[in-house]
């Protein structure tokens, strides 16, 4: 533990401060570029001219009642998972650790069968119902890990979660097996997008995102001081054990949301803390606010990717994501000296 | 296997009676099929169909299958069939069958999609003769050489004909009427900003469009304007357009962009679900806003239709069906003209 003590000291880096103004500018250059860019014949000088209240409009119905919803979703969403992906790595002392290696995906997809099969319709589908699953699932692998033991060994955490994803899926893939009008509407929930989502839909997890987020800046403290070990952090006088039970009940709160809104997106939560730290330093305090605003510029940029790839047609979310995530998880495996957090 | 011979010498029998009352000739006949040629001898009674639109044949001669595949996205035969196939055991989805359930109902013919892979007709091809129709690709016009074909199987070619003939005249006298009729010219008065995609007077040469997509909340499937149904919408005389979303050689679509809406705005809006409550997927999809601007909504011209039927099945009954829903658009369009 004291080892990992002394590499936790604060090397050489840029401020916070600048860091965050320069990451805050890519999020706004990147917010303009997704309303700029899209599937459609509106193009970069009609929707600028939208965007400054004149233009057809066509042009200023799809940027206003397309492009800006998708926007602002996209960036709840993506910070919802850069967040959560921070949290579950610090509290999991592991940086492969994922929020959707941890059962909160597979909970909310189990959730939202299990709904659709029960009459619901995918198109009105209550975000509460996958907010649900998300927090069953987490709180599910938490109690197979113990949690009191995962301090000494994340890798069980993840162990867990992973075995529990597996048998979630295999739940979800029974049931629609059995119900085909089921698998026919999940079929599109659950690659994950953004397309067609509504602003009622970030209103509905709008509540989630502010308690997750309370959460978060009370548990920011205790989880740093976990990070230099047990004793320490009680020594400090924090309870570990609520630290760690608040951290994933606020990661699985942001994890649902953002699950509940575009459907599991594969790999933010693991991509964006791992930048987060490559640009700021392994403490958490620093990578947690990072990631907040790493989060949505990932999100948007493949978003906009999946919008230009295929169209007329749209390339789901999700799978530009697993595209962009899956080379980054293969390099941290294989990165000589994993990140000891 | 003993059961499959004595069934087949007393088949031969009845050939054999029929032949000498002179009424119909159940003679040894070869069809050519996608797997070379196939005999088939005497009139088949155990018959299964692992193809949608050969279970629609089937039926249209005559013959109920004693086992057929589910529809799609559904867990029994199409509701479209209704009673006529009541009874019929399920023996696997379209993607997949179930080979135990087809060896139980000891065929005497296997009717298969034109899509069978090899390797599950050298398995089908030892339990029955096999016929699988040589494929055309996507053809809208390939489903009637089909259920020719099947008809030659079952020895009941003349139903087929039959039903093809009245499937061929109805569809010529609904295109007339609709010729006449100038259907679905929009009314100007209910879009005023429609002045350069639809003209109000029309020349023969302007056909009615007509698009046929599945809503998606993410956006509409657009279906190709080769499928089973978009042919009749064809031979009834609408122009399908299909937005030049689909690929060649791709019967259906990815997702249409929301953005790109505009390229389903047709004269007409046929909008299949799967799951039998059309007003309910009409109502979902109203709530995007990019859906309920368009111009064929303004008009209420947008049909919900059985997805089952326009967008999984095909043959003579299914085309029926779909005759009787056009035919309901033309007499909607006329009242309220």
């Amino acid at each position: 533990m004291t080892t990992s003590a002394i590499e936790l000291q604060p090397k050489a880096r840029a401020p916070l401060a600048t860091l965050l103004l320069a990451l805050l500018t890519g999020l706004a250059l990147v917010c303009l570029a997704s309303l700029l860019l899209g599937a459609g014949e509106v193009g970069p000088a009609e929707a600028w001219a939208a965007i400054r209240g004149d233009g057809t409009a066509d042009a200023r119905f799809v940027v206003e009642s397309l492009r800006l919803p998708r926007t602002l979703i996209g960036v709840a969403v993506g910070a919802a998972l850069g967040l959560a992906g921070a949290l579950i790595q610090a509290v999991a002392r592991n940086p492969l650790a994922e929020p959707g290696l941890l059962g909160v995906s597979a909970g909310s997809a189990l959730a939202v069968a299990v709904a659709l099969v029960l009459g619901a319709d995918a198109a009105t589908l209550r975000v509460s119902v996958a907010q649900i699953g998300a927090l069953a699932g987490c709180l599910f692998v938490l109690a197979v890990a113990r949690v009191n033991g995962v301090g000494n060994d994340p890798v069980r955490l993840v162990l867990a979660g992973a075995i529990l994803s597996g048998l979630l899926g295999a739940l979800t893939s029974m049931i629609l097996l059995i119900d085909q009008r089921s698998a026919d509407d999940i079929r599109f929930w659950i690659v994950g997008s953004l397309a067609g989502r509504r602003l009622d839909d970030l209103g509905a997890i709008l509540p989630s995102l502010v308690v997750a987020l309370a959460l978060v800046i009370a548990v920011a403290r205790p989880l740093a001081a976990l990070a230099l070990g047990e004793r320490v952090a009680v020594g400090l006088g924090h309870r570990p054990r609520w630290t760690r039970l608040l951290t994933v009940v606020a990661a699985a709160l942001l994890v649902g949301a953002a699950t509940a809104v575009a459907g599991p997106i594969a790999f933010v939560g693991l991509v964006v803390p791992f930048a987060a730290r490559a640009l700021a330093g392994p403490d958490v305090r620093r990578t947690l606010w990072l990631s907040l605003i790493l989060g949505p510029i990932l999100v948007l940029a493949a978003d906009i990717v999946s919008r230009r790839l295929v169209a007329p047609s749209e390339m789901p979310l999700g799978v530009v994501t697993a595209l962009i995530g899956a080379p980054v998880l293969v390099a941290v495996v294989r990165a000589h000296r994993m990140p000891a957090l | 296997m003993i059961e499959t011979i004595f069934s087949g010498r007393r088949l031969a029998l009845a050939a054999a009676v029929t032949c000498a009352l002179g009424t119909s000739l159940a003679q040894a006949r070869t069809l050519e099929t996608a797997f070379g040629d196939v005999e088939i001898d005497g009139q088949p009674e155990r018959v299964v169909t692992l193809y949608e639109g050969a279970l629609d044949a089937s039926l249209t001669a005559g013959v109920k299958p004693l086992g057929a595949v589910a529809t799609r996205g559904g867990d029994g035969v199409a509701d479209y069939l209704g009673d006529a196939a009541d009874g019929i055991s399920i023996v696997g989805t379209a993607r997949e069958t179930n080979m135990e359930a087809v060896v139980a109902q000891r065929p005497d013919l296997i009717l298969a999609s034109s899509r069978l892979p090899r390797e599950q007709y050298a398995l089908l091809s030892r339990v029955a003769p096999t016929i699988v129709p040589p494929s055309e690709g996507f053809s809208p016009e390939a489903w009637k050489e089909e259920a020719r074909l099947f008809g030659d199987a079952l020895d009941r070619r003349a139903a087929i004909d039959e039903a093809l003939t009245a499937i061929e005249n109805r569809s010529q006298s609904l295109a007339a009427r609709q010729r006449d009729g100038d259907t679905g010219a929009a009314t100007p008065s209910t879009s005023p900003s429609s002045g350069t995609r639809t003209s109000t007077t029309r020349t023969s040469a302007t056909r009615t469009s007509a698009t046929l997509a599945r809503w998606m909340p993410q956006g509409p499937l657009v279906m190709s304007s080769r499928i089973f149904s978009s042919g009749l919408l064809a031979a009834t005389g609408f122009e399908v357009d299909d937005g030049g979303v689909v690929k060649a050689g791709r019967p259906h679509s990815d997702p249409l962009s929301l953005e790109n809406l505009s390229r389903i705005d047709s004269d007409w809006l046929f909008l299949a679900t799967l799951n039998a409550d059309g007003q309910a997927a009409l109502d979902s999809a109203r709530q995007t806003p990019a859906f309920a601007r368009l111009e064929v909504v303004h008009n209420d011209h947008v049909v919900p239709v059985d997805g089952q039927l326009w967008t999984s099945a095909s043959g003579p009954i299914a085309a029926e069906r779909i005759l009787d829903d056009i035919e309901a658009v033309l007499d909607r369009d006329a009242m309220n003209r």
